[in-house]
Parts: C-alpha cells; sequence; structure tokens
C-alpha cells in the first residue's frame, strides 16, 4: 500500500505514520506466537527462526515487528479452553517458559518487561518490551496461589475467560451460566487488583465485563476487541461498556480478526460453520476432509475481505465512546488465520497508522493509540496493587468456599 | 562464592580413633574420644579447655547447625487458624523458638502432595498453593527465616542466626511429565524435587528415558535430586545419570528397618561411592524395629548405620516434622528443639566432633553447593531441554496432546 503524497510536499502519511511509530511505537496487546511455535514446532526455536523471514508460517519474525513498529508487545501464554486441571496449568507454564526462551535467544530485540518502567526503558533502547498474558481463566484451575505464580513467572494481564464458561465466569461465546462474575469470580478480579495483574475483558460475555467494571480496584484491559456498535459479534465490546473506561481508566485494545470486525464476514462465517455442521463435522475443524468441504463452500462464496479501513472505522467510533485515552491495538497476530488487507501480519501496522492520519487523526492521538495508554494501564494496576497490598493478604478463598 | 567454613575438617581436627572405633562405655575414662566428657580445641586461641557433653553440642550446633532435609510444616499453614511461628506455637511441633532451641540453622521445607492430587488434576496446583504458603511464611518471619536460593544464602542466613530456608522438594508427580513445569518450580525457587511417584521414576521400577531427562535438566538448573522412596533400580538409574550429588530428603536404613521410604545397604553403598548424602529420617514409623516404640537410641542406631555404611561425610539429619503436636513421635525426638539430646548421643558413642560438624550441616550444605557449581558448568554447555514424555518414553498413557484443532485462539 503506498500512502498519497499530499500536494504541499509534506511527507506522506505512510511516511509520517513510520516516523510517529519511531517515537510512540505500538503496544500490541494479543500475539498468539507461543502457540503457534507449539503447534509448529513443539518449542523447537531451531526450526523456526523469528530471527529470519516465517512469512511462509507465521504473523509474527523480529524483522516484520521492526518493519512494523512494534516497541511492546503482550505475548499470548493461550492455552486451548478445552484443557484443564492441570493439564491447562501446564501448558502455561510451558508457554511462559518459552517466552523466557524466546527472550534469552533474541536479547537484542527483545527485552523482558514486568512494569510499565521496564516498557519505557525498552523503548529507549530500541528493543520490544516483552509482556506476558494468560487467556483464559482455566489456566488457574481454581486457584488463586496459581494466579499468584503466573504473576510472579511474569504474567501481567489474564483475560478471564477464552471461548467457553468457567464454573466462575462467563464467556461471550457461550451460553449463559452463572450470570457474569460468580462470588469466587469477582474475588479473582480482587486478586488480581492486589497482586498488579491487569483484568482483561476480551472473550468474556458482556455480563462478566459489567460484573468485572464493578469489583474492579484497577483499571481493565480489552488486549483484543473492537466495537459491538461497528460489527454485531459478542467477540466485541458494547457501547455501554466502553462508556464506563473512563472512569474505570481502562483501555480496549482494537483487534483485527475479519469475522469480529466485519459485518459481512460475521454473516459469511456464520454460513460457513452451518456448512460444516451440515456436513456433520465440528466448525472449527482442520481435518484435511473438514478443509475440503471448507474449500467447495468459499469457492462458491467468495470470503469478504477486511481492510485498514474497516479497523479505522472500529477505532474511529471507539474514540468516540470511550474517549481517546482509552483506545489501544491487540492484532491477535498468529492466533486468526485470516487478517485484513493491509494488516496481513506485524509489518502492517503503519498502514493502520497511516490510515488514521487520513482520517485527521492527531499526532497526540495516536501516540496515546500506540503506546502511551498501554504503558499508563498498566502502570495504574501497579499503582493500585501498591495502595492495596497493604490493606489485604493473598487471598486464600477457594471456589467451594464461596460458590459452594 | 564457596563456602569454606562449611568444610568441618578445617576446623576441628579428627581426632584419633574415631571413625569406626567402637563405641566407649560410659564409664570411659575422661579423656577418651567420645566420652561424656571431652577436650575440644577452640578454633581461634588454641587454648584446651574442658567442657561437657552438653557444652560441646551447643558449641557444635553454634557453628554447624542442623541443615534439615524435611518439614511438612506448608501443608499446615492455611489449613488451620494461623499460627504464631515467631513467638511460639503448641498446637504444631514446629516454630522459630523450638528451630532455635534445635539448633536448626537451614531447613528444606518439604513440598510434596499427596499422590491422589494427580488424579484430580490437582497436583500441580496444589504445589503451587504450597510454595505460595510456604514463601508467605518465609517472607512474614523475616526475623526468623531468610529465603535461600543459592548456597551462599545458606551460609549468609546462618551468619545473621535466621534460619536459611530451602524450597523443596516437589513430588515427581506435580511436574505434570514437563521440564516447563520444572523450569516454572526453579522460577518460583523451589531447590529439591523427589523423583519417586512419578511415572517416569518407576517404569516397571526403572527410570525411564524421559526420567533420565528430568535428572539431568534438574542438575542444569541446579535443583537438587532427591531419591527418598526411589525404586531400587531407578535410584541406580539415577546415579548413572546426575552430575552432581543426590540427596535422600528423608530416609532412615531398610537392614534397621524395613520402609519404603528407607535406603537399603547397596544404596546406601553407592550413595557413598558418589558422595551424597542420606538425611536420617527421625520418623517412628521409618524407625521403629522389632514392634516396639522407637526411641532416640533406635534413631542413633540409624544413623550409625548409614555411617558406617554410606561413610560420615554422606549422612545428614531429617526430622520429618511439620505436624499438629499430638502426631505420634520417636521419644525423646517430639519436636524441632528435640536435636541437641541426638548429638549428644552420638557423641557418646564416638562420634567425633567433624562427624557432627558434617551430620548437621557440612554434608547437606555441600550437595546444595556441588549442585549449584555443577549446574554452572552445565548451563555453559546446554540450554533448557525441549525433550517431551511422549518423545523419550513414547508413552500413550502420556498427556493427550489431541490434533486436528485450529491454532488459532481468537
Amino acid at each position: 500500500m503506498t500512502a498519497p503524497v499530499p500536494a504541499d510536499g509534506s511527507l506522506g502519511f505512510l511516511d509520517r505514520a513510520r516516523a510517529l511509530l519511531t517515537e510512540f511505537p505500538v503496544v500490541d496487546g494479543h500475539n498468539d506466537l507461543p502457540w503457534a511455535l507449539r503447534e509448529h514446532v513443539r518449542y523447537d526455536l531451531d526450526r523456526l527462526d523469528i530471527a529470519d523471514d516465517t512469512s511462509a508460517q507465521l504473523h509474527t519474525d523480529l524483522p516484520r515487528l521492526r518493519r512494523g513498529g512494534v516497541g511492546g508487545q503482550f505475548w499470548s501464554v493461550y492455552v486451548r479452553s478445552d484443557m484443564a486441571g492441570d493439564d491447562a496449568v501446564s501448558a502455561t507454564l510451558e508457554q511462559i517458559d518459552v517466552v523466557g526462551r524466546l527472550l534469552a535467544r533474541y536479547p537484542d530485540d527483545l527485552a523482558r518487561a514486568l512494569t510499565a518502567d521496564d516498557m519505557e526503558a525498552a523503548r529507549r533502547q530500541g528493543r520490544i518490551a516483552s509482556l506476558m498474558g494468560a487467556e483464559g481463566g482455566h489456566s488457574i484451575n481454581n486457584s488463586l496461589a496459581t494466579l499468584r505464580a503466573l504473576y510472579t513467572l511474569g504474567v501481567r494481564y489474564m483475560t478471564l475467560t477464552h471461548n467457553d464458561n468457567l464454573r466462575w465466569a462467563d464467556s461471550a461465546t457461550d451460553e449463559p451460566g452463572v450470570g457474569g462474575l460468580s462470588a469466587f469470580g469477582r474475588e479473582v478480579v480482587r486478586e488480581m487488583n492486589r497482586v498488579g495483574m491487569l483484568v482483561d475483558l476480551s472473550h468474556v460475555a458482556a455480563t462478566t465485563m459489567r460484573d468485572a467494571l464493578a469489583v474492579t480496584e484497577a483499571p481493565v484491559i480489552f488486549s483484543h476487541s473492537s466495537a459491538r456498535a461497528v460489527c454485531d459479534h459478542p467477540r466485541n465490546v458494547p457501547d455501554d461498556v466502553l462508556e464506563l473506561l473512563p472512569a474505570n481508566g481502562g483501555v480496549a485494545m482494537v483487534t483485527f480478526v475479519p469475522k469480529f470486525i466485519l459485518p459481512e464476514a460475521v454473516e459469511w462465517t456464520r454460513r460457513a460453520d452451518e456448512n460444516m455442521n451440515a456436513h456433520g463435522l465440528h466448525h472449527l475443524a482442520t481435518t484435511p476432509e473438514a478443509m475440503k468441504v471448507h474449500e467447495t463452500f468459499e469457492a462458491a462464496h467468495p470470503r469478504p475481505v477486511a481492510t485498514v479501513a474497516t479497523v479505522a472505522d472500529h477505532l474511529d467510533h471507539m474514540r468516540e465512546a470511550a474517549g481517546v485515552d482509552h483506545i489501544g491495538i491487540g492484532g491477535d497476530f498468529d492466533g486468526t488465520p485470516f487478517t485484513p488487507e493491509g494488516l496481513e501480519d506485524v509489518a502492517g501496522y503503519p498502514n493502520l497508522i497511516a490510515e488514521l492520519l487520513a482520517r485527521n487523526w492527531s499526532t497526540p492521538d495516536i501516540s496515546k493509540l500506540t503506546w502511551q495508554n498501554a504503558v499508563r494501564v498498566l502502570r495504574a494496576a501497579e499503582d493500585a496493587s501498591r495502595a492495596l497490598k497493604p490493606t489485604r493478604a493473598p487471598s486464600q478463598a477457594t471456589i467451594e468456599d464461596l460458590d459452594g | 562464592m564457596a563456602d569454606l567454613r562449611d568444610d568441618p575438617y578445617a576446623r576441628y581436627a579428627a581426632p584419633p580413633a574415631a571413625v569406626g572405633a567402637a563405641p566407649p562405655s560410659r564409664d570411659a575414662p575422661a579423656e577418651d574420644a567420645g566420652s561424656a566428657e571431652t577436650v575440644v580445641t577452640a578454633g581461634t586461641g588454641g587454648s584446651t579447655e574442658v567442657v561437657g557433653t552438653a557444652e560441646r553440642v551447643r558449641l557444635l550446633l553454634a557453628e554447624h547447625p542442623v541443615l534439615d532435609g524435611h518439614n511438612t510444616l506448608g501443608r499446615l499453614l492455611g489449613h488451620t487458624p494461623p499460627h504464631d511461628l515467631e513467638f511460639g506455637e503448641s498446637a504444631l511441633d514446629t516454630d522459630l523458638p523450638r528451630l532455635r532451641a534445635g539448633g536448626v540453622g537451614a531447613q528444606f521445607w518439604s513440598l510434596r502432595v499427596p499422590a491422589h492430587e494427580a488424579g484430580h488434576q490437582r497436583a500441580i496446583s496444589a504445589t503451587l498453593e504450597l510454595i505460595d504458603r510456604v514463601r508467605a511464611m518465609i517472607d512474614g518471619c523475616p526475623e526468623g527465616f531468610r529465603p535461600a536460593l543459592a548456597p551462599g544464602d545458606l551460609t549468609d542466613a546462618r551468619n545473621r542466626g535466621r534460619v536459611a530456608s530451602l524450597l523443596g522438594p516437589v513430588a515427581g508427580h506435580a511436574l505434570g511429565d514437563s521440564l516447563s513445569v520444572l523450569r516454572a518450580y526453579h522460577a518460583l525457587g523451589v531447590r529439591a524435587v523427589t523423583l519417586a511417584g512419578a511415572r517416569w521414576a518407576d517404569r516397571d521400577g526403572a527410570l525411564s528415558r524421559f526420567g533420565q531427562e528430568v535428572v539431568r535438566e534438574m542438575n542444569r538448573l541446579g535443583v537438587v535430586v532427591d531419591l527418598s522412596g526411589t525404586r531400587e533400580e531407578a535410584m541406580r538409574g539415577a546415579f548413572t545419570v546426575a552430575k552432581a550429588p543426590v540427596l535422600f530428603s528423608h530416609s532412615a536404613a531398610r537392614a534397621l528397618t524395613d520402609h519404603p521410604a528407607n535406603v537399603s545397604d547397596a544404596g546406601l553403598a553407592l550413595l557413598g561411592h558418589h558422595h551424597g548424602v542420606c538425611m536420617v529420617s527421625l520418623a517412628p514409623d521409618q524407625t521403629a524395629r522389632a514392634g516396639r516404640p522407637p526411641t532416640l537410641r533406635d534413631v542413633a542406631d540409624h544413623l550409625d548405620h548409614v555411617r558406617e555404611v554410606a561413610g560420615p561425610r554422606c549422612v545428614g539429619l531429617s526430622g520429618g516434622y511439620g505436624a499438629t503436636a499430638d502426631t505420634p513421635r520417636v521419644r525423646g525426638l517430639e519436636d524441632a528443639s528435640c536435636y541437641p539430646l541426638l548429638l549428644a548421643e552420638l557423641l557418646e558413642r564416638g562420634w567425633t566432633d567433624a562427624d557432627i560438624a558434617g551430620l548437621t550441616w557440612g554434608n547437606a550444605a555441600r550437595v546444595v553447593r556441588d549442585t549449584e557449581f555443577a549446574a554452572r558448568t552445565a548451563q555453559q554447555r546446554r540450554g533448557p531441554s525441549t525433550a517431551t514424555v511422549e518423545e523419550l518414553d513414547g508413552d500413550q498413557a502420556a498427556r493427550q496432546r489431541q490434533n486436528g484443532w485450529p491454532e488459532g485462539s481468537a
């Protein structure tokens, strides 16, 4: 994509975007590289070296992160939500382990960041501040001590659910269960506040979002969610919740997943899933037979394509509804098979920034979107933790105690 | 840094006719080594003074406190109302006043969870909960405990009069068959893992290929290998693979008491050969003989036997305290304050000061130190192991990793 060069001879939008990102690089809220490394090469980093061009297999490698102007990344230590108990915990620890190995392997490019100060230090050094986020409360196996262990090991946010309900929290993509957060779920939020781990409300049901916002004593994030008013999908954030963010101080990080952000893609995905189910297959199956069924469907019904403008539409709305201090970016690269045009991989962020510049977003607004809001929200979580720790001991509550 | 003063032989010249000598009778003349009254050459002035056994024990413990191999207090914390460890807690057999009275200068805090937790998919979380509680206990009593992550921390805590607190051992079945989980435990401060109980430590009684890799990775990280309760063949396997000395964190002599956690004479001989340490358990079920309740003298017999078979540099102490006060105990060894009585008995049986210094502190501290040194060497040769149990053991019963799901998490 080439940016138009204005007639007055000033820099084109894309060049301005790149210049801006040099100063205020992107903090991306969600990238599934760890899981991709698990699936592709069983964590064998010699077999898939992200210092090289990995575009044949991945959305993410170091050269493309650099071209994309990424200066901070929450690496998702996601594990599948059909995992439970110790299996989920050990898989999460394996994900945390591989992030640690990446940091040890690429010290010139990746810097471990545990605090907002670490993020700023990495930016000054020209390295990519690397943080970790757990994706789904199944990773803590109903155990607050396990939550604290994840924090100690460097995890700085936890999405309360993934695609399935937990005993203590409802997911956006499951049937209503406890109707938001259970008593134990609220205790999880309070304990996250106490230790200084950000509460991530992507993936959760709107009821859970509202419960969590009512209980939390620190700002929350949406690590990868867009606006439901622009595209009505349960993975997106409704306006009434976006409007709660200024009081809470939190940040909603727009995601790029086409089937969440483009209404035509939502509809197309629904019909594709129906088609799979009609053939007796799980809608997420990737067996050769399933892929064949899917290819036939796609040949007959071309897939609608999202673009940079689709994402910018969401950001325009989110800025309107939540305010410019409460928005960010969470692409979900390597967590989704399809990506928008212009945002094909992690090198694409400058295209999005150029689009926003073309829509007259100011430089201060963009620097908040890319860098400042994300750093501020982590610092706020640290401040809340510092205030809470003297007043509250580590919670010993169990799900049996609180939820019966 | 190495703690040079840990070497018990540097300060106390071994008295003649000590090791292996027949225990002298209680009525022996005062000048006989090992009798109730003996001559100690003080380290600094070189002056000679006559002191009683109790005073000898006190002096020895002041310099060489007990590095205890096994305390399960973590299991009780959080289950019962908060305990006052700092000023004394009569409901328990362990608190700071009694640890101090017992001359305990370092403690392995056991993090072993019951085997049934694995069946409930809770072994890892339960272990993380124990780590959480024990860390909270240590942090909550900074005047009493100091966390010990490296050998230097042992000495440092001792010099400050704190109980150096080592996290571990963790149960082998709480590793989830994953070296990443082992590394996570290490990152959380764990410094010992018990192999027993894990499937890979009992593959028809032997250490599986994955089990061998676990031992190598423990050596690489600097995690002490604990062989208490390990089957005979698996134990031999561990000796073959291990590049650092191993511990038995809570084992007595199988020749005297037939208990699954006790070590056979063959095992003790191997241990001596590999310079490991058997931390002799004080638990009644591991030291009882001929169906009568065990006494302090039975424990001393076990210590004599282990010293005899494995050698005086391969024996240590493991109280097995950390229970409620009403738990059955060996008579005379009811709580953590009783070590001086046991050491007095050993002195009367002819153990030399050097032997005692090794028993209480030096031997186990050497294992911790050598483990750390071996890790530093290993880390220059190899990176973290990514081996999996499926890969090495081809175990169908291993964790199911289903395929055919999308890689995404959107």
